[in-house]
């Protein structure tokens, strides 16, 4: 089931610093001029159901397994399409907003790819 | 007289897990935005800051503003991104959530310019 589906619609310049540090930093398109810049924005709406770990993070094709999830990611998601996605193996979140995900190499992302949370099966 | 506004001074210090502050706020003419960068338009904190300042409350994902004009930022931020951009810009930070200095702007994240943890009842009125 898609728990949340949208379309990248632009990607701040200072995304690649982020990139190269295995973090992604999402937000909806009616966020402030000073968080473009490292963020990537998109179209996404509605969250249908909460994330939970073991839930899928598709990206460009690419499916990422969840393995921690923060407090907070939900509700930043919900209310701000913000969500920050750390691609670092750990099982814990290190901060309340992280999402954790397996370690592998990021595909290329670009304008007018989408993602999607996706539960297991 | 003309109608010249009156703004107070407060001191917002750390929550009990908290880190960083305490900031000393005082919004100015032309400096007077209590800018919450929340979920959910002003964050009843934000709203608590202006009207204990007689700051503005002003709700950053509707409307845009200069760096210049913000007496301080209200972020609910859980440790990445919001933390450090408006520290990283010089303007006072507040987060709601109890947040240590974190991410890739770590360093911008300095006791002078942010506090975490805040509760209405962190925030008070400095007497001159």
């Amino acid at each position: 089931m898609v728990k949340y589906f949208a379309k990248i619609s632009q990607i701040g310049p200072l995304v690649d610093e982020f990139i190269s540090g295995g973090v992604l930093v999402f937000f909806g398109q009616n966020a402030p001029e000073e968080l473009r810049e490292f963020a990537i924005l998109h179209d996404g709406e509605t969250l249908n159901e909460d994330i939970v770990v073991g839930d899928q993070f598709c990206i460009a094709n690419e499916c990422f397994t969840i393995l921690a999830i923060g407090e907070v990611a939900n509700q930043n998601l919900k209310a701000l399409g913000h969500f920050i996605i750390k691609f670092n193996g750990e099982h814990k979140p290190e901060m309340p907003g992280d999402i954790c995900t397996e370690v592998r190499p990021l595909p290329p992302i670009r304008v007018g790819d989408t993602f999607a949370f996706k539960s297991a099966n | 007289m003309s109608e010249e506004k009156k703004y107070r001074k407060v001191r917002i210090k750390r929550g009990p897990k908290g880190w960083g502050g305490p900031l000393i706020i005082e919004p100015k003419p032309g400096r007077d935005l209590i800018y919450s960068v929340t979920g959910g338009g002003i964050h009843p904190l934000a709203q608590h800051i202006a009207n204990l300042t007689g700051g503005r409350p002003f709700d950053g994902f509707k409307s845009k503003a200069d760096f210049s004009e913000i007496a301080v930022a209200v972020i609910d931020c859980g440790g990445t991104a919001r933390v450090g951009v408006y520290p990283m810009k010089k303007v006072p930070t507040v987060d709601i959530y109890p947040t240590s200095p974190s991410g890739p702007l770590m360093r911008f994240i300095t006791e002078e310019y942010f506090v975490s943890g805040v509760r209405p009842e962190d925030v008070e009125l400095v007497d001159e």
